[in-house]
């Protein structure tokens, strides 16, 4: 019985690998067969969005890490705190009224976008950069950044390299599966500096490579990079964080294509920090704002009642979120700037480019009406 | 003794060589481990880290109903090992008993023991005395059934029946209170092992009847999915169920981790115990199929009641060691499926704040070997024993 | 006596058993296809609300992931990666074959000599490694052995002045050269060897004179590597540190030297069971034949016991080697870019999960096939000839 497994076995596999070779002339069938598909499916999917079946479920379910400094960590509770963290629960309240009303789940840097096509999780909020592939072939439709960042390289202070020219033949360490590694590719080909790029599961495992001397080098988002130096055992001295930035990393939340409702309701919670902190709302005046000030836009944006001619109204753009959404999110969560500066200012990290357009950020919501 | 050692060590100067060199190297061997253990090991976080290590982040409220499932299982294990037909005349000398069972389980009271002593709480002590007393509870039970003639009266099955009832009621109750998301450590180990080894075996048995059968496309069926299965690395079967096994299933159902891993051990241990047991099915002789039919049973009835029963006890040995395989495979669930299991736990633990970049892993990995080395060594001891109860390939 | 004449006793169609059995097939394929046929349509549902792609089209996709030890570019496709991830596999797979069977064989033997203190290290080494886990052993030598205990670079131990231990890796001196080159010479050199024991062997058939085939035939293999070697302007390069790596000599990176010491060890551990299980199944008597015709104890073990024995173990052994091969894809804990590695990166970058790890199941499918096809048929060829 084994030859004929094994020749079994040997054309499967042979026609497979042929079949990419030959899989040019296919593509073109194969694409307009899927949109024809999508075009179905989208018509059928749309009567049962994200949006609601997250509203009747009652809970989030967001994508996360459990060990990243600054942006999600386990605290001795067993809870998720964290700049990521707020922002699952800044999604929870806006959705659901309820900032606690939110499950993480914890991935792997490999996992992320398996977890979001196959709907283990509802919206990927994980330090995760958007790029073309991965609205494309990831089938990921990304969302306001709520963080805007780079690539840095981070080596040991007594390293002697103060420039990233100088690591000829060095061993960098990434983490499997990110745009850190394809990057750290590209950066060693382009200055011609024949790095040996390691890969490995989870930041574990870096940190303890890093920590024995086995990398010369730590490639990641400076975001990054700041959190697990803050939390370096022998120090945050004992590493330095080269000036070089490779690359545009926008992080920002995913939610899964073609779920159009969900991603805008997931986005507008995300801008509502950002609307808040540009209104001057904080978490502990909101209440008195609300119930004092008379700026029509503000009374807008927080879902307050609005006295006009006809008598009362609430601005309910229909986005499928209930009309206070906003005052939820701050109330229960915080603006842009509390979130920030609870989470991200202790590691050191500056506003940079993430400040509002108005203080020299790029930070800018549309406007709420 | 200089005689017994002269043979044993010294019969020739080659020999004599050999003997000093391994007697220094396992000497210092020996020494540095010692040393480590007792002297320079710094054993305080596997101590903190205990409650993690051994059952996750399992509820500390609902503790106790481990500990009670634990006392029912030692109960119930108590009770089915003095059910044996021993003969109650025999009466072999306290002591004599006392050593046999210590050198049966020594290593599973020393690592209770240990586990005792690392712990230190008064829990864990009442606990461990618990679980002597009841499966000394347990043995008199047993024993109360032969001497007592109203026990004897009830039938074996449904006496045995109850006697299970106690300690299945209170792992379901266990099981339906608690969040199985939260349960790890130790305990998801030996969880998923029980489970996937249940469900494999009718599956495997199936399979392996299926492969032996006349009809063609049965066989071609059964034999495809064996040898599919078993040419796969497990590894790569869990990464693939990791991100797959959700598009297999309607979108209803959210496979969580542990509902992935217990299908994939389950596929994967079937068709090994389908191997298996298709061995002990073709050393049974043929007479005795063609003794079946010659008393007019049909074919279902002869493997059922005639050649399975002989081939499974045939290949016990055989299946013991492939459930001690997969007891130690299920560290892999914790690779591919990042499930908190006894070794990702152990890895972990080294990378909390307080004990970061200290050189643990060590006395980390240490415990986690001890574990698994002292479950795998008494299986598989008590199934060579059992081996040798039975007179497999003897009679 | 009762009637046998067949007086239209016909059977009626649901009792024969002609057609119950094609009725009962018939019915396990449909319920099989069904089974098939719900699992794919959940698939195709599933797949395409997510709107990712099912085709191969990914292997045409660019990599943009380099990998350690070649020149692979990350601009090279995805199909490239895969197979520099093959060949890591069948690389560990090789190397660890042939030293788990050679430490395999030794332990073995020494679980069954005289010698009581090599009985119980022996068996002390076999009894422990057999009851760990493998995920343990590797873990333990990343974690433990390579990150903890091997020193920085800086540091590096160099012992006697030809090896670089760090944990950056292991180098060892080694021949600059073509490596196909020297293959082609040693290969020479074995044939003539074989060349020598069997015109030898047939010398000494005629004029009864010791052979010594072996002995002259080794000479002559040595002799021609070392010409060889001279001639075609091989030397050794012996490594040394240089800034922060190493320069000279052969590299092996870290993640492959542990991946290949947790695999040897283990593995040897079930070889040495299955050897020494071997030898016992020897008849005793053969044993008590070659020692009643005064043979040394090594003649004895080298021409009566191992042959035998190895005839009994080449299934086990032939097991062995297929169930090293599977494990080498744990490799992929440790970042050693085998197969099951470059196959998680490819995904975590954009390809397809589905199809790539059903591609890389495939693979080892196929690896798994060929083996076991291989030992085979060195199983049929040893095998005894009965009438």
């Amino acid at each position: 019985m084994k030859k004929p497994m094994m020749a079994l076995a040997a054309v499967a596999a042979s026609a497979l690998f042929l079949s990419g070779c030959a899989a040019t002339d296919t593509t073109e069938e194969a694409t307009t067969a899927a949109t024809q598909s999508t075009t179905t499916s989208t018509e059928t999917a749309a009567s049962v969005s994200l949006l609601e079946s997250v509203q009747a479920a009652g809970v989030v379910r967001c994508g996360t890490r459990d060990a990243l400094p600054g942006f999600a960590v386990l605290n001795d509770s067993g809870e998720h705190v964290g700049f990521d963290s707020d922002f699952c629960k800044a999604i929870a309240a806006a959705v659901l009224g309820d900032a606690t009303a939110v499950e993480m789940v914890d991935l792997e840097t490999a996992d992320r976008f398996t977890a979001l096509q196959s709907g283990s999780i509802d919206v990927l909020v994980r330090n995760t950069t958007w790029t073309a592939t991965r609205d494309g072939s990831e089938a990921a439709t990304f969302l306001q950044p709520n963080f805007y960042d780079g690539q840095g390289m981070m080596v040991a202070a007594n390293s002697g390299y103060s420039s990233v020219s100088q690591m000829k033949g060095a061993i960098i360490c990434v983490s499997k599966g990110t745009t850190t590694e394809g990057n750290a590719a590209l950066e060693s080909s382009r200055l011609g500096l024949n790095w040996e790029v390691r890969s490995f599961d989870d930041t574990d495992l870096i940190l303890e490579a890093f920590i024995a001397g086995q990398c010369d080098g730590w490639s990641s988002d400076v975001s990054q990079l700041t959190g697990f130096r803050s939390a370096y055992p022998e120090g945050a001295a004992a590493l330095a964080i080269l000036p070089e930035v490779f690359s545009k990393e926008p992080l920002a939340p995913a939610v899964l294509d073609g779920d159009t409702a969900w991603a805008q309701a997931v986005n507008w919670a995300i801008l509502a920090t950002i609307q808040a902190e540009e209104f001057g709302i904080t978490s502990a005046n909101v209440d008195q704002i609300a119930s004092s000030t008379d700026d029509v836009s503000i009374l807008r944006f927080l879902g307050q009642e609005i006295e006009s001619s006809d008598g009362s109204a609430v601005l309910d753009p229909s986005l499928g979120l209930p009309t206070d959404f906003a005052y939820q999110v701050v109330k229960q969560v915080g603006n842009y700037g509390e979130i920030f500066a609870r989470h991200l200012a202790p590691l050191g990290l500056e506003r940079g480019v993430n400040a509002l357009w108005t203080d020299g950020g790029i930070l800018y919501a549309p406007p709420y009406r | 003794m200089i005689i017994w050692l002269k043979r044993n060590m010294f019969r020739s100067v080659g020999d004599s060589i050999i003997s000093v060199a391994v007697a220094a190297l396992s000497g210092w061997v020996i020494w540095q481990l010692l040393q480590f253990i007792f002297i320079t090991g710094r054993w305080e976080i596997i101590q903190v880290n205990l409650k993690l290590l051994l059952v996750g982040r399992f509820p500390e409220e609902l503790m106790w109903m481990l500990g009670a499932s634990i006392l029912a299982l030692s109960f119930w294990i108590g009770a089915v090992a003095s059910s044996s037909k021993r003969d109650l005349n025999n009466r072999t000398s306290l002591i004599k008993t006392g050593f046999g069972l210590l050198s049966r389980f020594g290593l599973i009271i020393a690592l209770g023991a240990i586990i005792i002593a690392l712990a230190g709480t008064l829990d864990a002590v009442l606990l461990g005395i618990g679980t002597v007393a009841a499966i000394a509870l347990g043995r008199l039970v047993g024993l109360a059934r032969r001497k007592i003639a109203v026990l004897a009266k009830i039938p074996w099955l449904v006496w045995q029946i109850l006697l299970v009832a106690l300690p299945l009621v209170m792992i379901i109750q266990t099981l339906l209170v608690s969040d199985l998301s939260e349960w790890g450590g130790f305990l998801i180990n030996v969880y998923i092992a029980i489970l996937s080894i249940a469900l494999a075996f009718p599956l495997g048995v199936f399979l392996a009847l299926g492969r032996r059968s006349s009809l063609p496309i049965v066989r071609l069926v059964c034999t495809s999915y064996i040898e599919l299965v078993r040419g796969a690395p497990l590894f790569v079967l869990l990464l693939l169920a990791g991100v797959a096994l959700e598009f297999f299933i309607p979108s209803e159902i959210a496979p969580g981790a542990i509902f992935r891993a217990v299908t994939v051990f389950t596929m994967f241990t079937a068709a090994y115990l389908a191997e298996i047991i298709r061995g002990g099915l073709q050393s049974i002789s043929k007479g005795q199929t063609e003794a079946g039919k010659a008393l007019g049973l049909s074919t279902v009835k002869i493997i059922f009641l005639i050649t399975l029963p002989q081939a499974l006890r045939n290949v016990i040995p055989a299946q013991i060691g492939q459930f001690i395989s997969l007891f130690k495979d299920t560290t892999l669930a914790g690779a591919a499926l990042s499930m908190l299991e006894l070794l990702k736990i152990g890895e972990a633990i080294t990378k909390q704040d307080d004990y970061l970049g200290q050189g643990l892993v060590y006395e980390s990995l240490g415990f986690v070997a001890l574990l698994f080395w002292v479950g795998s060594y008494v299986m598989s001891r008590e199934s060579q024993r059992l081996e040798r109860k039975l007179g497999v390939g003897i009679r | 006596m009762g009637s046998l004449s067949s007086t239209s006793s016909r059977v009626p169609l649901w009792r024969d058993v002609r057609v119950l059995r094609w009725a009962f097939q018939l019915l396990v394929l449909a319920g099989v296809f069904a089974f098939i046929f719900w699992l794919y349509n959940n698939y195709q549902v599933n797949i395409s609300k997510s709107q990712i792609q099912t085709d191969l089209t990914f292997l045409d996709n660019p990599a943009s992931f380099t990998i350690p030890g070649n020149d692979f570019d990350q601009s090279q496709p995805v199909r490239d990666a895969l197979v520099q991830g093959f060949l890591n596999t069948l690389r560990v797979a090789f190397v660890g074959i042939l030293l788990a069977t050679l430490l395999g064989t030794l332990v073995g033997i020494a679980r069954l000599s005289g010698n009581f203190l090599l009985r119980a290290v022996a068996t002390a080494y076999v009894e422990v490694v057999r009851n760990l886990p493998l995920l343990l052993l590797l873990t333990f030598m990343n974690l433990a052995v390579v990150l903890q205990a091997f020193p920085r670079i800086e540091d590096a131990w160099l012992p006697l002045d030809l090896f670089v231990i760090s944990n950056r890796g292991l180098a060892l001196p080694w021949f600059e050269g073509s490596g196909y080159i020297l293959l082609g010479v040693i290969v020479v050199a074995l044939l003539a060897m074989w060349l020598t024991v069997k015109i030898r062997n047939a010398q000494a058939d005629k004029n009864g004179k010791p052979a010594y085939g072996l002995r002259i035939g080794a000479l002559i293999a040595v002799v021609i590597i070392a010409s060889g070697w001279l001639l075609l302007g091989f030397n050794w390069t012996l490594p040394f540190v240089e800034g922060r790596g190493t320069v000279g000599g052969l590299r092996l990176d870290p993640s492959f030297f542990a991946l290949l010491v947790a695999l040897v060890v283990y593995t040897s551990s079930h070889i040495a069971e299955i050897v020494r299980g071997s030898i016992l199944a020897v008849p005793k008597g053969q044993g008590e034949a070659a020692d009643a015709i005064a043979l040394s104890s090594g003649q004895k073990m080298r021409l009566i016991i191992l042959p035998q024995a190895f005839r009994v173990a080449m299934p086990a052994l032939g097991n062995q080697y297929l169930n090293l091969i599977k494990n080498s894809s744990l490799g992929a804990t440790i970042s050693y870019f085998e197969l099951t590695q470059v196959a998680q990166i490819t995904v975590g970058n954009g390809s397809p999960a589905v199809p790539a790890f059903t591609l890389t199941l495939l693979v080892y499918l196929a690896i798994s096939l060929v083996t076991s096809l291989v030992v085979n048929y060195f199983n049929r060829k040893l095998a005894l000839v009965e009438r």
